[in-house]
This record gives structure tokens, C-alpha cells and sequence, in this order.
């Protein structure tokens, strides 16, 4: 417990430390918050409003999710490798695992924060949601696969990419792109189907969809999610993606040569 | 006891054979320096000991067991600066204490007092970032020296640090380690050779020498060494200097000239007298003893610095 803690508390100090991560995983979706919330809502009805602020919030908390393990964490790693603190490390009596759980658990500080501040933000322009027990708990699970797979998929970014600038420019690219035609910056129905097909498979937009249905409602939501296959295709997948991450990571970035 | 027991190790990358059969022993509570240019294979060494790469042949004991089963023995400091610019001085040993597993209690006093024998307790709470090269290196050190550390390997730890720095930096090291500690230097300076108990000079993956600094020096039949600098380097310049070298070794170095000769006092008073009077501007002109650096030219024709 020891090394996963303070592998958590030195990680953690690092993302909170660094400006460009706080900027690009906080102040830059809150930025789009703002604008949106009063840019894109003005066709929309009156009473519907604040529910579309809400599903603008719910994927903007989402994009600063992806950023934070798609880019925040093979930065992370990346620089470690870079600068010998990788090989100070495998010289010292700590396992991959105890390393790589207190990164992940640092990411999921990290994701936390940023998640309370962009729904706080929202909240404070006029973003409303459904609020239950019941609904807000499954959201925040189908969150929390969100920053499952984005850590997967940047343990796999951090394993391949040697340099660090490399890493954060294939993590901050990933998110974008996967982002934009996934529906998540661009409204779902406006999709040609490929794309609507790429949305209901990615993991990320799934698990988003599926926040936004629990709370914004059904009718704010991309599509219907709550059917058995999607939903144990979006757990299997984020899943997936973790545990694929985390293998290459403590196989590949702790071989000795 | 050996601390480190190295023999016939060898380390393939590809088709290159970086190590060919290196032999190395280091007993408990030695200083050894292993002392040669880059590509010599000093830092490929330096990490099969400490379990970063593995061996293609040999056979590596530390304290009589596999490295990958000693790791809590001993304390790497790696060429770059790894400690993390974000976090404090404090932060960054509590860091490392806490993945040697030592109690959060026990940790605080241990870093205090870590922070105190490296001469850093007055910066403890600023941040690595505002660091100068030489502090940044003592707290890395450091990392190295909590107790139960048995083996302190620093790879080329004084690269960036002037003079001063230097000899402030390896007095602290020598102060803070427990007594037992054994030390394993890899470096390319002499002078920083030269502060090790035993030497071992590598080159092109074999260690080439091995004694106490002095035996190499007096073992190598070496010469006074007499270095001139002047305030234009050119070749009317070494020409000169090599009539004035017949059976002495002349080498020409990034500030100036070397000359190895059995008679250091006669040819320093001719090459000032042959400068003056080609024109030239004397910037340096002295007599030394010679340096590891020089045993090193001396049994493989290579400067330090030529591989560099």
C-alpha cells in the first residue's frame, strides 16, 4: 500500500502542478462550456435549455476525461522514461503493479476534479439534471469506464510512444478526433452512419451517451442506450481497453533489455 | 565479502557487443571508480548491475545473490536529472522512502535528516524546478542513501558541474553513506576517478587496468606532462611543438597541446622559448603529474574526450 500511495500523492502533485494539464484537462472544457452554453442554445426552446446545457457539460466532462488519461498519463509516462526516472524505478524493489495502480488512481483523482469543476461550471450558466440517486450513481459508473478506457488507451500510448511531446500530441490527437466523429462535439444525428455506427461501438461516446441518458433524460440523450447489448458492449470494451493498457504497460515499459 | 561479483559478462544489442567478457570485483565498503569514454560500455555495466538490463552471458552476484533479488540493496542515481521538477525536495525523498516501504512515522525523520547531511535542509520545501545542477545531483544522490542501501552506483553524477560543485558533491556523498557502503563510480573525468579507492579503466567493452589511482599512474611509466595553451591554435604551432617532441608523445586537446616527456622541466623551458620566438601568445604553460586521463591515452592511443 505504501508504494501505490505514494506513487498516487507524487502523481497526483505532478498533474495538479502542471500548468498545460490544468489548462488543457480543466480551464479548456470549461472554456467550451461557456461558449457553447450561450453560443448554441439559441434556437433551442426555451424549456429546453438547461438540459442542453446539461448534455454540453456532461461532454465537455467527458472530453477533459479523455484528456486526462489519453494525454495527462502517457505524458506522464513518457517523461519518466525520458528523464531515467523508469530506470531508477525498475532498479528499486517496487512491481509495475503497485506503479501503475497508483498512476490510475492519480488519473482518477485527477479525472475527479476535473469533472466537478466542468459540471460546477455548467451548473452555475443554467445546466439542470435529472437528479437521483439511482440515475446519478449509474452515471457516474458509465464515467468512471470512461476513465477506464482513456487510461487504457493511454498506457498503450505511453508504451509506444518513446518521447513525451509525441505522446501528448497522440493523446490530445486521439481525443479530438475521436471526440468530433463520435458525436460528442457534433450533434449524433448529424452523423452519416458510419460515424453513428463508430459512436455506439467507441466506448467513450457510448459510456457519454449513456451519462447523458441517466442525467438529461431520454429525450436529450444521442439515441436510446439502455439496451443489454450496448451496454455490455460499452463495460466489456472500456474493460478491455484497461486491462489490455495496463498488460503492455508492465510488460513492454518495465522490460529489462 | 564482494559486494559486486562480476564474471565473463558479456551484452549483445544486435549485432554490437557492447561488453566482452567483463571481470569485476568489488568488496564491501570499497570506492570504486570505473572510468572510461562514451560507447565504452561503463553505463551498460553500471545498469545490468542494477537490474535495469540483463546480462546476454556471464554471471553477476551482488552480496552473493541475482541482482533482480538484491534490488533493495542498492541505490542507482541514473545520468539524468530524475528526480521530479514539480515536487519539493521534501516530496521527492519522501517519494523514494515511501517505495523502500520504510513506515510513514519513520519517513519524516529520515528525510529531515537526509535533507541535513546533503546540505539541503534549508530548500527542502522549494520545488526541484528551482534547483540548482549541483543540489539537483545531491538529492539524487540521496535517493541512493537510506538505510539498508548497501551498493551506491552513480552514473556519471558531477556531468554539468564546475569544479567546486564537484568536490562539494562527493564530500557530501562520502559524509552521508554509512561506512559499509559500497561505491560504484561510472565516469569519464580523471579527476573524479581519482577519488575512488581502485580504478578500472573500460574501453570498447573490456577493462583494460585495474588498480589504486597512484599504482596506475606510477605502473604506466608515464612522463611529466607538460600543457601549453595558446591564444590561437594552428599547425605551425604543433609543428613546432613536434620538434621539440622527438620521442615525446605530443596530443593536441580541445584547449591546447599536451607533451609526455621524461624530461618535463628541459622541454617546458624550450617550448616557451620556441613560442615566444615563433610569436606566439603563451596563455598556459605549466608542468603536471599525470592524470588518469593520461594512463588512459597512454594504453589506447584515445583521449577521453575523443569519443565524447
Amino acid at each position: 500500500m505504501g508504494q501505490i500511495a505514494a506513487t498516487f500523492s507524487r502523481t497526483l502533485k505532478e498533474f495538479l502542478r502542471e500548468r498545460a494539464v490544468l489548462f488543457w484537462t480543466i480551464a479548456w472544457p470549461i472554456i467550451w462550456v461557456l461558449i457553447s452554453s450561450f453560443t448554441f442554445t439559441g434556437s433551442v426552446p426555451e424549456m429546453a435549455v438547461p438540459y442542453v446545457k446539461g448534455s454540453i457539460t456532461i461532454s465537455m466532462t467527458v472530453f477533459a476525461l479523455m484528456i486526462a488519461g489519453m494525454a495527462n498519463l502517457p505524458s506522464s509516462i513518457t517523461g519518466d522514461r525520458e528523464n531515467g526516472m523508469l530506470a531508477k524505478l525498475m532498479s528499486m524493489p517496487i512491481s509495475p503493479r503497485n506503479d501503475f495502480t497508483g498512476r490510475i488512481l492519480a488519473l482518477g483523482a485527477l479525472s475527479a476534479i476535473a469533472a466537478g469543476l466542468v459540471i460546477a461550471v455548467g451548473s452555475a450558466v443554467g445546466a439542470r439534471f435529472v437528479v437521483t440517486a439511482a440515475q446519478t450513481g449509474q452515471a457516474v459508473g458509465f464515467l468512471i469506464l470512461i476513465i477506464c478506457a482513456s487510461a487504457g488507451i493511454g498506457l498503450i500510448i505511453g508504451t509506444f510512444i518513446r518521447r513525451q511531446h509525441g505522446a501528448i500530441m497522440t493523446g490530445v490527437g486521439i481525443s479530438v478526433v475521436t471526440a468530433s466523429i463520435s458525436g460528442m462535439f457534433a450533434p449524433y444525428e448529424f452523423l452519416p452512419p458510419a460515424l453513428q455506427r463508430f459512436a455506439r461501438i467507441y466506448p467513450i461516446s457510448s459510456a457519454s451517451n449513456l451519462a447523458k441518458y441517466f442525467l438529461t433524460g431520454e429525450e436529450f440523450a444521442d439515441y436510446n442506450p439502455l439496451t443489454t447489448s450496448q451496454i455490455t458492449l460499452t463495460i466489456a470494451l472500456s474493460l478491455l481497453l484497461l486491462i489490455l493498457g495496463i498488460n503492455l504497460y508492465s510488460r513492454l515499459s518495465w522490460r529489462s533489455e | 565479502m564482494n559486494a559486486i561479483h562480476v564474471e565473463n559478462l558479456s551484452k549483445r544489442f544486435g549485432e554490437k557487443e557492447v561488453l566482452k567478457g567483463v571481470n569485476l570485483k568489488i568488496a564491501e565498503g570499497e570506492f570504486y571508480a570505473l572510468m572510461g569514454p562514451n560507447g565504452s560500455g561503463k553505463t551498460t555495466l553500471a545498469s545490468i548491475i542494477a537490474s535495469i538490463r540483463k546480462p546476454t552471458s556471464g554471471r553477476l552476484e551482488i552480496y552473493g545473490r541475482r541482482p533482480e533479488d538484491a534490488k533493495e540493496l542498492i541505490g542507482y542515481v541514473p545520468q539524468e536529472n530524475f528526480s521530479s521538477p514539480k515536487l519539493t525536495a521534501r516530496e521527492n525523498l519522501t517519494y523514494f522512502a515511501r517505495l523502500l516501504n520504510y513506515p510513514a512515522a519513520e519517513t519524516k525523520t529520515l528525510v529531515a535528516d537526509m535533507l541535513a547531511k546533503i546540505g539541503l535542509a534549508a530548500d527542502a520545501d522549494k520545488r526541484v524546478e528551482k534547483f540548482s545542477g549541483g543540489m539537483r545531483k545531491r538529492l539524487e544522490a540521496a535517493t541512493a542513501l537510506f538505510p539498508g542501501v548497501k551498493i551506491l552506483i552513480l552514473d556519471e553524477p558531477t556531468t554539468g558541474l564546475d569544479p567546486a560543485a564537484r568536490r562539494n558533491f562527493f564530500s557530501l556523498i562520502t559524509a552521508a553513506k554509512d561506512k559499509k557502503t559500497t561505491i560504484l563510480l561510472i565516469t569519464h573525468l580523471g579527476s573524479d576517478a581519482e577519488l575512488a579507492s581502485r580504478v578500472g579503466l573500460i574501453d570498447n567493452g573490456i577493462i583494460i587496468a585495474e588498480d589504486e589511482p597512484e599504482t596506475l599512474i606510477r605502473n604506466h611509466g608515464l612522463e611529466d606532462v607538460i600543457t601549453v595553451e595558446t591564444a590561437v591554435k594552428s599547425d605551425h604551432i604543433i609543428d613546432t611543438l613536434k620538434e621539440l617532441s622527438i620521442d615525446r608523445r605530443l596530443l593536441e586537446t580541445e584547449e591546447g597541446y599536451r607533451i609526455y616527456s621524461r624530461d618535463g622541466g628541459r622541454v617546458l623551458a624550450e617550448v616557451a622559448r620556441s613560442l615566444e620566438h615563433a610569436g606566439y601568445k603563451v596563455m598556459r604553460l605549466e608542468m603536471t603529474r599525470p592524470s588518469l586521463e593520461d594512463v588512459f591515452f597512454r594504453l589506447t592511443e584515445k583521449t577521453m574526450s575523443e569519443a565524447l
